[in-house]
């Protein structure tokens, strides 16, 4: 391992020690992590099927064969809850990487270079931005068709803005810091700069920012289940569940109730997390301001 | 064939079959004679519906009603859920049914179907006035007529006046039909039955201006939010309506309805949802259902591949779980049927139910025989109503059945107008859909888009199930007991057979849920909610 890769792997280390070092932020991980393991292994470690219908035991309350009951079709909810966090944590994972691979470049092109480019992207952010976005994600939806890709797409566009904004903003306050203009003068070529010298210093909001984005996504993807324009059944999502269940609140509570319940730990450990993770990010960037920043330690024109 | 009806006579033959009712007292010296005394009649005797009321109850207090949606207009030929609350409350028909199918005379005084069934006669009952004060006359009726008869401003009521060739104005009171050919009885009183006589003055503003003969009248509308009915004191049938005021309040869900009804904010619901109304039974509310149930059917475009297979098409008739589709849908009200008849409807034959009882083996029989490679018999998407709740439902019970049967499909969910334009302009492989008309003549089930025997949206023009297209002549032309019951298994078959639609079960739009101190609740072939008889027991 290099020095510089020694380096990050250390930073890294120290941050998500001071980061579980919280116990709210230890909690929210927790939880976190045991969603994401059993939504991902569920096939292999339970013996469970979310897809199939017991038609003669529909709204089962909880008990032995249904732990949570079983929903209008007679379909295990605990197993259409386990999958739902799937559902949602996928589309969560995709909206953020569509959203970061788009905007993190465009702030990045726009903060780095200013001028028209500057102008140019970020009257594109404005038209992002003043499309409220749960409208703009329902009318992509609309075009697109209802699919899992399309809600991903949606989610993941009206991310863009946030990335963009942000990872703008930090180049801003980079730009002329004496590190970067050091690459420029040795001759360091503008994409190298970018991506080498100002992106590895701007990366600790983006990273705040991929937490929060992620309970966003989630929560819009439920919306969007919600109003019936998500993942189309039988793919179980936690906003259709909410949708469906809250039909049958007085015969089958646990049917809206434990998946919404799922839907509010997982936005909130996702939120605390964020939050903490900010909380010591900026604590760190505070000591470090006066230290020398991370720079190449070898230019190439 | 053909028959003279009246109120007495009719009442005499309830208990008889009712196609030899009608044949006894048929003659034009009957009519006449029946026709003077029913002046009185109408005076003195109250009409079988008038009946279901029972003296004990009071119309002291409004009634309030809980709608699940705002209707559209007032304009009562454009029969549909949306405004079905008040055609019955403020327009009356020339006839109406009776519990047991009956015919009773409303605005008809009296009617005659001619021996040749190819006119009827109708007599319009003496002292009707319209809310505006003018008395009902055959130029009210002849104006109807004109309406109903241009497809324009006849609306739903437009396809039951196919087999009227034009009409004459006999009298102040008298009007008669002619018809296109011969007309069957129950095809004759099927028209009498849906026809809501208009003012002649109003029959162009009918959406927005109320002059009907109902037992209500408009008092308060406001849109979106309430309507409030007023009693019609000058209402022809005696001692009705119970109640001096209705009120209805629109309820954006089966949930805040319910609600409404059970902390007392209301007195019923009217329309609400299947399995909301059976919840509401079990806490001690009434539950009425009436008789004019829908059928779920299966909607299968036949001009698409896999479904111009014939084979693969009838294998449905089996994979389809009828019963699971009715309890997971419809809380178990209404009945599995494979053919797309309500129970009181003539052609109902429940042995087609047992016959074709879901059976994955006797589907996947008919799959194998069709031919088709198991992509080939995947490769489709069922439109679902995705505004529906039920429909989902009902769609993933079906798709389960199907991956069972070796056919993997997946589910297409449009929304609002652009499910209801796929829906009528065949832009669909296979969707679920109500249709109604089906509990009372035969051939009216090609009122609806998927049953038409011309310009069928769905499978072009023409129709390509030539043998449904001919059973459904055959009805239509069908005379005397053995002829009527052969057209009527020919049709069943041809159903089957050509599997353009397969139904499911029967199901309720009009469900009434009340609170135990209201009553005097009247059945309608049409299940519209009447108000006339309803009032309070306490």
């Amino acid at each position: 391992m290099s020095a510089p890769a020694r380096t990050a792997w250390h930073r890294a280390r120290i941050t998500a020690g001071r980061v579980l070092s919280r116990p709210a932020a230890a909690i929210s991980v927790t939880y976190l992590a045991i969603t994401i393991f059993v939504s991902l292994t569920a096939q292999w470690i339970l013996p469970i099927d979310p897809l199939y219908q017991e038609l003669s035991a529909t709204l089962e309350p909880p008990g032995a064969q249904f732990w949570f009951g079983a929903d209008e079709l007679g379909r295990d909810i605990f197993a259409r809850v386990i999958y739902g966090a799937r559902t949602s944590l996928l589309t969560a994972a995709g909206a953020v990487v569509i959203a970061a691979s788009i905007g993190v470049p465009m702030g990045l092109v726009a903060g780095y270079f200013g001028g028209w480019r500057d102008a140019v992207l970020m009257r594109i952010v404005d038209v992002l931005l003043a499309l409220p976005g749960i409208l703009f994600a329902m009318a992509l939806i609309a075009v697109l068709g209802r699919s899992q890709a399309a809600a991903l797409v949606a989610v993941g566009i009206t991310g863009i803005p946030s990335f963009a904004r942000i990872t703008r903003a930090q180049v801003l306050s980079l730009r002329q810091r004496d590190f970067v203009l050091a690459v420029e003068a040795l001759g360091g070529s503008a994409s190298y700069n970018m991506f080498r010298t100002v992106l590895p210093n701007a990366w600790s909001p983006i990273l705040v920012q991929v937490v929060i984005l992620s309970s966003v996504a989630i929560l819009l993807e439920a919306a969007l289940a919600f109003l019936g324009v998500g993942i189309p059944p039988p793919t179980p999502s936690w906003g259709e569940m909410l949708r469906t269940g809250k039909s049958y609140l007085y015969e089958a509570p646990t049917y809206a109730v434990l998946p919404g319940l799922a839907l509010t730990l997982t936005i909130l450990s996702l939120d605390t997390l964020g939050r903490v993770l900010a909380n010591v990010l900026e604590d760190r960037r505070e000591i470090a301001e006066d230290e020398p920043a991370a720079a190449p330690v070898q230019v190439k024109p | 064939m053909g028959g003279y009806y009246n109120e007495r006579a009719l009442s005499a033959a309830q208990n008889e079959d009712r196609r030899l009712s009608v044949t006894h007292v048929m003659n034009r010296r009957t009519l006449l004679a029946g026709t003077a005394a029913l002046g009185l009649g109408a005076t003195l005797a109250p009409d079988a519906m008038a009946q279901a009321a029972a003296p004990a109850l009071k119309g002291g207090k409004p009634l309030r009603v809980a709608l699940l949606a705002d209707f559209v207009n007032y304009d009562p030929h454009q029969f549909s859920s949306q405004n079905a609350i008040v055609m019955r409350n403020l327009y009356d028909t020339l006839i109406e049914y009776d519990d047991a199918g009956k015919p009773v005379p409303a605005l008809a005084q009296s009617f005659q179907i001619a021996p040749d069934n190819m006119s009827v006669t109708i007599v319009l009952r003496q002292g009707v006035t319209f809310h505006s004060g003018a008395a009902l006359t055959s130029a009210d009726l002849d104006a109807t007529l004109k309406k109903a008869n241009d497809p324009k401003t006849g609306k739903n009521v437009f396809p039951t006046m196919a087999p009227v060739k034009d009409w004459m104005v006999v009298d102040d009171k008298t009007v008669r039909l002619n018809f296109k050919q011969k007309v069957p009885d129950k095809q004759v009183t099927d028209l009498l039955q849906f026809m809501f006589v208009i003012a002649k003055d109003t029959v162009d503003s009918a959406e927005t201006k109320v002059n009907g003969t109902g037992p209500f009248t408009v008092a308060e509308r406001v849109l979106g939010q309430r309507l409030r009915l007023a009693a019609n004191p000058k209402y022809w049938r005696a001692k009705q309506p119970i109640l001096s005021e209705v009120v209805f309040t629109v309820f954006s869900d089966n949930e805040s309805a319910a609600a409404a009804l059970e902390s007392k904010a209301v007195d019923m619901i009217f329309g609400g949802g299947a399995r909301q109304a059976v919840r509401l039974r079990t806490a001690g509310f009434q539950l009425h259902q009436g008789q004019g149930q829908l059928v779920q059917v299966l909607r299968i475009n036949t001009t698409r591949a896999p479904f111009d297979n014939e084979k693969f098409r009838q294998a449905f008739n089996y994979l389809i779980d009828r019963a699971a589709i009715l309890r997971v849908g419809y809380a178990g009200l209404g009945e599995v049927t494979a053919l797309p008849w309500a129970p009181a409807n003539p052609a109902a034959d429940r042995s087609y139910d047992k016959t074709y009882a879901f059976d994955i083996a006797k589907g996947q029989a008919l799959l194998k025989q069709s031919g088709l490679t198991a992509a080939q018999m995947s490769d489709w998407k069922l439109l679902v109503n995705g505004g529906d709740q039920d429909s989902v439902a009902i769609s993933q019970v079906v798709q389960n059945a199907l991956k069972r049967a070796g056919i993997d499909i997946q589910l297409e969910l449009k929304q609002g107008s652009e499910y209801v334009d796929a829906l009528l302009g065949g832009k669909f492989n296979a969707t679920f859909g109500g249709v109604g008309n089906v509990q009372k003549f035969p051939t009216r089930v090609t009122t609806n888009s998927i049953y038409r025997v011309v310009n069928n949206p769905v499978l072009g023009n023409p129709n390509p199930h030539k043998a449904y297209v001919e059973a459904i002549e055959r009805v239509n032309s069908a005379f005397g007991t053995a002829d009527i019951k052969a057209a009527y298994g020919a049709l069943n078959k041809a159903l089957v057979d050509s599997s353009f639609g397969i139904a499911t079960n029967t199901y309720d739009v009009f469900i009434t849920v009340a609170a135990k101190n209201v009553g005097g609740f009247t059945k309608d072939i049409d299940s519209l909610l009447v108000l006339r008889t309803v009032g309070f027991t306490s």
